[in-house]
């Protein structure tokens, strides 16, 4: 049976919105909270250092439950870190928190995955279970008033899509003290 | 696809013939009984005798059957214990996913355990995962005497009715589990470990006699990952000494 020009056009568009819509990109699955405020968490870094939430008051906080033996979270590693660097002087911190293994695991995973921002560790999941963590990986998006206002089970592309739109929308939030390329306005 | 074909068909004939076809369907569907509520049957499974006095029940999760599976049952049946095999979503026609455990009939379930508890042997019960949904229902719709006569082993079992980010959990109900021995295997590298005593309490609060044990160093369903590691790779080719060991360590003799 043939076809016409148009209407082999009109089917390859056709077959390309379908795409576009079946995209991850538009999936990813955030689920907007009512801004209540996030529970207590205090840990320790690699080196020791003990880091609160309150901590980074005033900044858009990612706050990423992984382990190194979930590969969705090895893969959305690589995508926090271009977040990381894309975002760099802007008031956003990204704060990885390993749940419950060995600390000697998450040090031989980073010997091979460089990743600048902090990673902190919850060795006997207690920060997980009060976090109400079910499974991995597991985000939270919290604004600069310290409240939980999305989170996301499952993997994303952080520097991009959806969920770079939601950071981006957090960061929006805040009084314009830096610009995009994160340069303080002049007075 | 025959119901689709089916019902177009329908349309293509003339209406006079549609009102009387459509009068038979009903008349048919009222014979059968309201649809979902077929008599209980024993499941379809796939059987490795032995001529041993024990039985495993072996229920596969939602992603079916794995070859390290079927090798296990083999090896066991090898070494004496007879094994039943259940495929969850092969046997009912069920989509891959976790909560299609939830739709296998109890019924079907409680039939197939008397009918291994018929056959004289010790009988022990394992589900995988969310197959601990079907199994723990059907030892519910048991007799207390012949649930008691019943091993329970349940590789990280998942009972939640909800476990939503920063909620507590909501377990499910099985009714009553009272005089159940179960045993819980839980891979240590699984984001519900942490909630593990939570799930022996869940359990123990439905009148069941829990113990559990963390099998080190592997992930859930170690025995068909992707790119399992070599320890992964090692105890998946030996499912059958975990299970036996387990077995044994739990009483089920």
């Amino acid at each position: 049976m043939g076809m016409s020009l148009g209407m082999k056009w009109g089917h390859r568009l056709g077959l390309v919105a379908m795409l576009l819509l079946a995209s991850p990109l538009g999936a990813a699955g955030f689920q907007a909270r009512d801004a209540v405020p996030a529970p207590a968490l205090v840990a320790r870094d690699l080196a020791g250092v003990e880091r609160t939430l309150a901590d980074y008051r005033g900044k858009v906080v990612l706050l990423n439950f992984w382990a190194t033996w979930c590969p969705p979270c090895r893969r959305e590693m690589p995508s926090m870190e271009r977040l990381r660097v894309k975002m760099q002087g802007r008031p956003l911190e990204i704060l990885a928190l390993d749940s419950a293994e060995p600390v000697e695991d998450v040090k031989a995973f980073l010997a091979i995955m460089k990743l600048g921002f902090p990673i902190l560790l919850d060795p006997d999941g207690v920060i997980t279970k009060n976090w109400k963590v079910f499974g991995l990986p597991t985000s939270f998006l919290i604004d600069a008033q310290g409240r939980i206002r999305y989170s996301l089970s499952g993997p994303v592309e952080w520097d991009e899509g959806e969920a770079l739109q939601i950071v981006e929308s957090l960061l929006a939030e805040l009084p314009a003290t830096h610009d995009k390329a994160g340069k303080a306005p002049n007075p | 696809m025959f119901i689709t074909g089916f019902i177009t068909g329908l349309f293509l004939v003339r209406r006079r013939m549609r009102v009387g076809l459509l009068a038979i369907l009903l008349f048919m569907a009222g014979l059968a009984g309201p649809l979902g509520i077929a008599a209980a049957a024993l499941p379809d499974d796939q059987r490795y005798p032995a001529n041993g006095d024990r039985l495993l029940l072996w229920v596969s999760y939602e992603r079916g059957r794995a070859p390290a599976e079927a090798s296990g049952a083999e090896a066991l049946a090898a070494a004496g214990v007879e094994v039943w095999s259940l495929d969850p979503t092969s046997s009912y026609f069920l989509p891959q996913l976790g909560h299609s455990m939830d739709a296998v009939p109890q019924e079907d379930v409680a039939d197939w355990m008397r009918a291994a508890l018929a056959s004289g042997k010790q009988v022990t019960i394992y589900a995988v995962a969310r197959a601990a949904v079907p199994v723990l229902r059907g030892l519910a719709a048991l007799e207390p005497t012949q649930r008691a006569a019943i091993c329970v082993m349940l590789m990280y079992p998942n009972i939640y009715r909800e476990a939503e980010p920063l909620a507590e959990p909501d377990y499910l109900d099985f009714g009553s589990l009272e005089g159940m021995r179960i045993r819980i295997l839980q891979p240590r590298r699984s984001a519900a470990t942490p909630w593990l005593p939570g799930r022996v309490e869940a359990l123990e609060m439905q009148g069941a006699n829990v113990s559990s044990v963390i099998l080190e160093n592997l992930r859930e369903n170690f025995w068909a990952r992707e790119t399992p590691t070599e320890f992964e790779t090692i105890e998946g080719r030996r499912l059958d000494a975990i299970l036996l060991r387990e077995m044994e360590s739990w009483g089920c003799r």
